[in-house]
């Protein structure tokens, strides 16, 4: 009877050694692997980040030149500034918010914007990239928030045409406030001069959108609900306690093992029981003799 | 009053004169509807065509060469298709469902659309928008994500086996000696 544990015992000592002997090279080697893709990651993480640090000081430095130029541009009494091809011909199409209804945008949505563009001309078009902003809708050349310029870098060759699409979403704060919001293409011809279109160019007013039920909202109606059912029941055994009169307790005096009735030996064995019976010399011997004759009954 | 329908006759020549010069003009964009690419599963493009001009287009037709067959198996829809007449002022919408063989970076390039733009024009040549570059994932590092992991779970319970079930044993034999004990005083 005795061997099927002892067996059992020694198969699940034995189990877990054969399976990591038995399992260890390929474990290893999934682990490597890991690691090296993780590595790997890292490895792109570094780069990504020396590109967004490159791309930044890139920025910096256009920004800087772009605030010279402008002090430049100052200096020498304005340029002429750049306009759109007589050749080339825009549409726009907002595809997300069924054609603007009211000059409206749903805050922390999605907006998608199609702009097509005709080349009517007999020269090859490049569409460089395309840029939208928000603006102070009083004065339009006080920008409030620029977003992401996309780069195309496409070909439009003659009498072809082309989609383009662009992609934003209005801040949550920016919700309930008018802005100018300026979508601009920029493109040159076949000989390198370059163009600005803005395909967009008018105030809109960003409006926030009711979603049914807010999550904060549920949990906090729910909070809400679970204090007002403490405060019930919190309430319910005040009113029991101060109701109910408290009964006088009564003096208890303790009596130790003298009364032999009170002790509970039933959590003892029964064998034990009856040899403290047939043992103990500070029975009495009425109850001893008593115990005696039970025995022999059964 | 002669003035004013002299304005009239004016305002509907110039409405004629309009309409004559109305063409369709169609916008196209082309969407990759999955967040993750995945080889060897299912990939959803979708193209939109919407028609902003003030004429039907007629004869439209859109090929997508974009999809090498080294590249893709195309499960199902079709790469090239044609409506005989998008109405000014709708849209029609087009996906196909494709499966990519290779991981990687893949340039999503640009769709073709030609299309009659009026009764009797030249037909015009368009282009939908690209969605542009995207990385397909290998199915390996998809499934390392995001498979239920059930091999690895079983080897997990295999190994907490021995921490439990050695201590179940050892009280279970103690157990069953005690009562056996205590069946045969008992009798």
């Amino acid at each position: 009877m005795a061997f099927l544990p002892k067996l059992l015992l020694l198969f699940l000592i034995a189990l877990p050694t054969s399976v990591f002997v038995a399992d260890g090279p390929g474990v290893a080697m999934a682990q490597e692997q890991a690691e090296d893709v993780v590595e790997g990651e890292d490895e792109e993480d570094e780069d990504e980040a020396e590109v967004e640090t490159e791309s930044d000081e890139d920025a910096g430095g256009t920004e800087t030149a772009a605030a010279e130029t402008e002090e430049e541009e100052e200096e020498e009494e304005e340029e002429e500034p750049l306009k759109a091809s007589p050749d080339a011909d825009t549409t726009v199409l907002f595809t997300t918010t069924n054609t603007l209804q009211d000059q409206q945008i749903p805050a922390t949505k999605l907006v998608r914007v199609l702009v097509g563009f005709t080349n009517k001309g007999d020269k090859d078009f490049i569409v460089e990239s395309m840029e939208g902003a928000f603006r102070y809708p009083q004065d339009y050349s006080f920008y409030i928030q620029n977003f992401t310029t996309f780069t195309f870098n496409t070909v439009v060759q003659p009498n072809t045409q082309a989609s383009f699409e662009y992609l934003f979403t209005a801040a949550e704060p920016f919700a309930g406030r008018p802005f100018g919001l300026t979508i601009a293409l920029n493109y040159k011809d076949a000989d390198g001069n370059p163009f600005l279109d803005a395909v967009f160019n008018e105030t809109i007013s960003v409006v926030e959108l009711d979603e049914g039920l807010d999550g904060e909202m549920f949990f906090l109606y729910i909070f809400l609900a679970a204090a007002v059912v403490l405060l019930i029941i919190g309430g319910q055994q005040l009113m029991a306690s101060m109701g109910k009169k408290r009964p006088a307790k009564k003096q208890v005096v303790e009596q130790g093992t003298q009364n032999q009735s009170d002790v509970d030996f039933d959590w003892i064995p029964k064998e034990t029981v009856d040899q403290m019976n047939k043992n103990s010399p500070r029975r009495s011997p009425r109850r001893r003799a008593k115990r005696a004759t039970g025995s022999d009954e059964k | 009053m002669r003035i004013l329908t002299a304005f009239a006759i004016f305002g509907l020549v110039c409405l004629a004169g309009s309409a004559d010069d109305n063409v369709a003009r169609l916008l196209a964009a082309k969407h990759v509807q999955n967040q993750y690419l995945v080889e060897g599963r299912d990939l959803t493009v979708t193209y939109s065509i919407y028609n902003v001009g003030t004429s039907a287009a007629l004869n439209v037709q859109l090929t997508d060469e974009g999809f090498p067959e080294s590249d893709f198996k195309v499960k199902h829809g079709m790469p090239t298709v044609n409506w005989a007449r998008i109405a000014p002022g709708t849209n029609v919408t087009h996906s196909i469902v494709l499966t990519p063989l290779k991981s990687g970076k893949f340039n999503f390039t640009a769709a073709e659309l030609s299309y009659v733009p009026s009764e009797g024009a030249q037909p015009q040549i368009g282009y939908t928008s690209g969605p542009g570059e995207g990385g397909i994932m290998p199915e390996r590092d998809y499934d390392r994500k995001f498979s239920p992991h059930i091999l690895d779970w079983a080897a997990f319970a295999v190994m907490t086996l021995p921490s439990i079930g050695i201590p179940l044993m050892l009280w279970y034999s103690s157990n069953r000696k005690y009562r056996i004990s205590s069946k045969a005083k008992k009798h």
